[in-house]
């Protein structure tokens, strides 16, 4: 067996270490001896997307998004949507989580359309949101993710998309609501950079067992030893436990 | 005299001497006291004093020190701004107790200010500076400065408040050479005409599209990071030719480099007292300066060999059986460029990371997923071992197994004192990378621990 991860626009949605993502769901296949290939698609090249059994996308600097849209609404659009609706498991953080939805509108009421993939919307602030933040993850039985924030857009869910649990500290999707993320089908969308999956290995594990279940549905992942990613989470947990209190 | 300006120049000299009393080495406190008393004493301190500011990303420190032995050589008299005090308090402290406190101007007609990139614009406000150096711009404590594009439109406006000033600037940042289109400054570009390493690290480019465009550069050669021979096929927007330019890099080892540098076609041999590739983009533009301020151009160079940087940029610390090099890191780019150096070693190394995320650090530390340790692997037995410590230690250790470093070389001791212990207690030399307030309070240490002086007290 062989996990094929499409890693999308490596080169521009770069930010904040994101990619280490993709190095953590790598590894984390290699260590229990299943391979894994991860190809890089960018602007110009063509997606065919029902060759992946997994997706990542980051986010990146506001400079470069120009670039990026006109490439994503061209062939992109309709492949990522038929991945998305076919259960394909999709990684989305920030900017990327943000362009799987419909839209971005400025604070002054500019408004920049997206692929609409996920029934989600964003309205920028003047202020960011940025720090260490905790939230729980239903899928994960109520357990609680550790990441970084830093955006300045608000995202709000449209029905038929859930959040991936509650904030315990920080602000989340939008500041108000109390919910961090967006799960659609197995979309899996967070704000949290960090780098996210490596000290929350619970949530690459989760991440991988939905790619490998689509070939083998009775697939159980092997588990790890996970110390040092639980001493990581487990630091961030406490110190964020603490301001809370 | 202006009773002001003289009571918040008296207060400024107080607190700072009250902080040194107390054992402190506050940079910043001073100033804010003096600007607290007057909004604009950096301008009125600051008058009829020919500044020349280093800004930029990474190498402002080193680029500084450096201009500073070649002015001292060329016989000015000047002060400058040390040990981080780079932002707006920080300068303003420096010139108010440079200053006579009863006429309200400085002793000296010159002073050499390192600028911290996101203060340049308000500092630059106030200072009448005649050379201002541009180092490069990377991808920076983004929780802090913000996307790379968001820091040059705020050096740009720096720039602006100084339409007199000769700008010495980095023709191998696409980034950094865009700043001379819009402005009416003389200009002077500096660059490495050639590519400096064998083998680099896998970095991700900060600027791979046209910052006038938006097309895909070509690039001719690459150095580091996003810096190189690039053009952009769409628009032709490309790299100047630079006036003073490295032509040559003749050896390059754990010590120092050698290289030729071309000034206006006349060819120099200089050996730069520091190793690593961002080192000679730094003694590049301290020539650079050195031009623009009409200095004497084989005293600059040599200059290059003598000059002593320390604070954390490659500072050496003989402890034990050992040496222990301190290097500052606090983005990407720079620990990139360190570990170009250090995995083309030639023998045994313990490498040591030390990772804090407080604010001057930046809070938050995903960057170090975009660093290349990955590297590291490439050295096999040579690098003996890996000790990560500081505030997020759990978060360098993780970064370490991902890259594929065995388990066994990981070595994770959140304390300071045990931590030197351990690394000194063998023969390989140590590197420590540590982020700003690591290196502060490891420095602390240090000197208490092995007698070495407080950085103030240089």
């Amino acid at each position: 067996m062989e996990i094929r991860i499409c890693h999308l626009y490596p080169d521009i949605l770069n930010l904040y270490g994101d990619r280490g993502n993709v190095t953590c769901l790598k590894k984390r296949l290699e260590w229990r001896g299943i391979s894994c290939s991860v190809d890089e698609v960018s602007v110009g090249d063509s997606l065919q997307a029902s060759k992946y059994d997994l997706f990542f996308i980051g986010g990146g600097q506001d400079f470069e998004q120009g670039v990026l849209l006109d490439d994503l609404k061209g062939q992109k659009t309709a492949e990522i949507k038929a991945a998305i609706e076919d259960g394909a498991p999709f990684l989305a953080i920030c900017g990327g989580y943000q362009i799987l939805g419909n839209y971005y509108r400025t604070w002054d009421g500019q408004q920049c359309d997206f692929i609409g993939a996920i029934d989600v919307d964003t309205i920028g602030q003047k202020e960011r949101m940025i720090g260490n933040y905790m939230f729980t993850c239903d899928d994960l039985g109520g357990e609680a993710v550790v990441g970084f924030e830093n955006h300045s857009g608000r995202t709000y869910l449209g029905s038929g998309v859930k959040p991936i649990g509650k904030v315990l500290s920080g602000h989340g999707n939008n500041g108000e609501d109390g919910f961090e993320g967006a799960r659609y089908k197995n979309v899996f969308a967070t704000y949290s950079h960090g780098c996210l999956l490596p000290k929350n290995p619970k949530v690459a594990d989760l991440l991988l067992t939905w790619a490998i279940r689509r070939k083998n549905p009775s697939f159980e992942l092997p588990p790890l030893d996970d110390a040092l990613e639980n001493n990581a989470h487990e630091y961030m947990q406490k110190r964020l436990s603490k301001v809370e209190s | 005299m202006n009773l002001r300006t003289s009571f918040a120049i008296l207060m400024c000299k107080w607190c700072r001497a009250l902080l040194r009393k107390l054992g402190r080495g506050g940079t910043d406190f001073p100033g804010k006291v003096a600007l607290k008393i007057c909004p604009d004493i950096l301008g009125r301190v600051a008058k009829n004093v020919k500044v020349v500011i280093v800004t930029g990303t990474n190498g402002k420190t080193t680029t500084s020190r450096m201009v500073e032995q070649a002015m001292r050589d060329n016989g000015l008299s000047f002060f400058c701004n040390k040990s981080g005090a780079n932002l707006l308090s920080g300068v303003t402290a420096e010139f108010a107790v440079n200053s006579s406190t009863w006429s309200g101007t400085c002793k000296y007609p010159y002073a050499l200010i390192e600028s911290d990139e996101a203060a340049f614009k308000a500092i630059s406000k106030y200072v009448d500076a005649k050379v201002v150096v541009v180092t490069n711009l990377f991808r920076d404590q983004l929780d802090r400065y913000g996307e790379v594009s968001h820091t040059l439109e705020n050096i740009k406006i720096g720039i602006s408040h100084l339409p007199q000033a000769t700008l010495c600037l980095n023709a191998d940042d696409s980034l950094v050479a865009s700043i001379a289109q819009d402005a009416p400054n003389q200009v002077l570009y500096f660059g490495v005409n050639t590519p400096i390493y064998k083998e680099r690290v896998k970095e991700v480019s900060d600027a791979p599209y046209c910052v006038r465009c938006k097309h895909r550069y070509v690039y001719d050669y690459v150095t580091y990071g996003h810096l190189g021979g690039y053009r952009c096929p769409n628009c032709g927007y490309h790299r100047p030719t630079p006036q003073v330019a490295v032509t040559e890099v003749i050896s390059s080892d754990a010590e120092q480099s050698v290289v030729n540098i071309a000034v206006d076609g006349k060819e120099y041999r200089a050996v730069i007292n520091l190793p690593g590739g961002y080192n000679i983009y730094n003694a590049c533009s301290c020539a650079a300066a050195g031009k623009a301020m009409g200095l004497d151009m084989p005293t600059v160079i040599e200059s290059l060999s003598t000059f002593e940087c320390g604070f954390g940029r490659m500072e050496k610390f003989p402890i034990g059986k050992t040496s222990v090099r301190m290097i500052l890191v606090k983005n990407p780019a720079g620990c990139n460029q360190v570990l170009n150096f250090l995995s083309n070693a030639s023998g045994p190394v313990l490498f040591t990371v030390c990772l804090n995320d407080r604010d001057a650090d930046g809070t938050d530390v995903s960057w170090i997923w975009d660093v290349d340790f990955e590297k590291l692997c490439d050295m096999g037995d040579l690098l003996t071992a890996i000790y990560v410590s500081g505030v997020r230690a759990d978060d360098m250790a993780l970064r370490f197994k991902y890259a594929g470093i065995p388990l066994e070389k990981i070595h994770v001791e959140k304390d300071y004192g045990k931590l030197m212990d351990e690394v000194t207690d063998q023969e390989a030399p140590v590197y420590i990378m540590p982020t700003y307030t690591a290196m502060l309070d490891l420095r602390d240490k240090i000197s208490k621990k092995y007698g070495f002086e407080e950085f103030w007290e240089k």
